[in-house]
């Protein structure tokens, strides 16, 4: 299907969002709540386009990540409007992580005005979602939004240890503002208040994971009884594949 | 989630309240509403078995209970005492209704006499604008509330030695 994207002509394959479009043909358009596996949640607004209809004089709105491609429509990703849209959305979600590299990198970007920061938990969550995500897709859904408004915030029921989290800190590992408070110690890791015993690589002796995560993925998996770390199970991977061919 | 030894006292009540409702995840709410109106909150082994019974975690339950306010997650008093501070009992005056009722039962909004009697609450506009300051009680409207009522409508409920302690 051909759409104009930005004055230019271009193929659309139907059904794919504006962002899956554009990021094919390398056009960059920032996003918080996105994530390849995921898809677009629409929640933070970051990836906005400007969309005209066929036969249609103005423009609209559109979040990019969400919105799928049906008729040949006509999109624009840079303008006034959205420069003054994004630079909004980051003056605002700044308030919340002042001091994160990623937030001053784009209040630099969009020029955002600096508002006074707001205390919030964790500190420097900018609600983007994606660790409930992370933790859904895991198959554990420990951690959800809780309360509403200005006290809505990510967390466990009751903010203790919850008997779905194994640790497996996914949620932290995909938080673009580092917000979910990781403790490693020795031999133990800390995360939304629970504690867990880490696990070592019987290959390289790194501490790679924690027991339950471990037992969780035994539980589900075809893997044998193992402990390997990713880049250790590559190696053995690899290796089998070899002999596998001799 | 810790639950208390207890609460497992009322399990069988809870079990029953719950399986009235078959496990479809669309009474989700049906149920924790029904739970809330009998115990005036959702306890949290209530929680527990309700997200086992319809098949939806429990951060998603408890989600949901925080989401909302007509959820109460803490315990509440067996009278709420709903005050609204609206625009229209705000100009009623209607914190003088709210102080009084604070100084004679000795708890500040959204906390609960120690003898899980009487709670306090406030609203944003009951929607009886003319009858301003409004204040109900379980269900019951009282209009026009002067703060000489106070102490009566609390007496209603069987609150006497509250006020009576309170009274300078
Ligand atoms: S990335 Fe599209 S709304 Fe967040
Ligand atoms: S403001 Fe109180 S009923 Fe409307």
């Amino acid at each position: 299907m051909k759409i104009m994207l930005n004055g230019q002509e271009r193929e659309a394959r139907e059904g794919e969002t504006i962002l899956e479009m554009c990021r094919r043909e390398g056009i960059p358009i920032p996003t918080f709540c996105y994530y390849q596996a995921f898809g677009g949640q629409g929640a933070c607004r970051m990836c906005m386009v400007e969309l005209r209809e066929e036969g249609q004089e103005q423009t609209r709105l559109v979040a990019a990540c969400t919105y799928p491609i049906k008729s040949s429509v006509e999109i624009i990703t840079e303008s006034e409007r959205i420069q003054r849209l994004r630079r909004t959305i980051v003056m605002l979600l700044a308030r919340r992580a002042p001091d994160n590299p990623l937030m001053e990198a784009l209040a630099r970007t969009y020029s955002s005005p600096r508002l006074t920061a707001i205390e919030v938990e964790p500190p420097n969550c900018i609600l983007c979602g994606l660790c409930i995500h992370a933790c859904e897709e895991m198959g554990r859904t420990a951690i959800w939004s809780m309360f509403r408004g200005i006290d809505k915030r990510i967390g466990t029921p009751y903010d203790e240890a919850s008997e779905d989290c194994i640790g497996c800190a996914a949620c932290a590992r995909i938080c673009p503002t580092q917000a979910i408070n990781l403790e490693e110690e020795g031999s133990t890791r800390r995360i939304w208040n629970k504690t867990f015993e880490l696990v070592a690589c019987q290959r390289c002796g790194k501490n790679y994971t924690t027991r339950e995560e471990l037992e969780y993925l035994w539980e589900r998996t075809e893997y044998g009884k193992e402990k390997l770390c990713e880049s250790c199970r590559k190696k053995t991977l690899a290796i089998n594949m070899k002999s596998f061919q001799q | 989630m810790q639950i208390e030894a207890r609460e497992y006292e009322y399990a069988n009540d809870y079990k029953v309240l719950i399986e009235s409702y078959s496990g479809k995840p669309e009474h989700l709410l049906a149920i924790m509403q029904d739970v809330q109106k009998h115990y005036n909150y959702l306890p949290r082994l209530a929680i527990s078995m309700i997200s086992q019974h319809v098949g939806i975690p429990v951060s998603r339950v408890y989600a949901m209970a925080s989401f909302y306010k007509a959820f109460s997650l803490v315990p509440k008093g067996k009278f709420i005492f709903r005050v609204c501070d609206g625009t229209a009992c705000h100009i009623k005056n209607s914190a003088t209704l709210l102080d009084q009722l604070q100084e004679h039962l000795g708890i500040e909004v959204d906390e609960t006499t120690a003898d899980g009697l009487f709670s306090i609450e406030t609203v944003n506009c009951l929607g009886a604008c003319a009858l301003a300051p409004v204040m109900v009680v379980n269900g019951k409207v009282y209009g026009k509330v002067s703060p000489g009522d106070v102490e009566r409508i609390i007496n209603e409920y069987g609150g006497q030695s509250y006020a009576s302690q309170h009274k300078c």
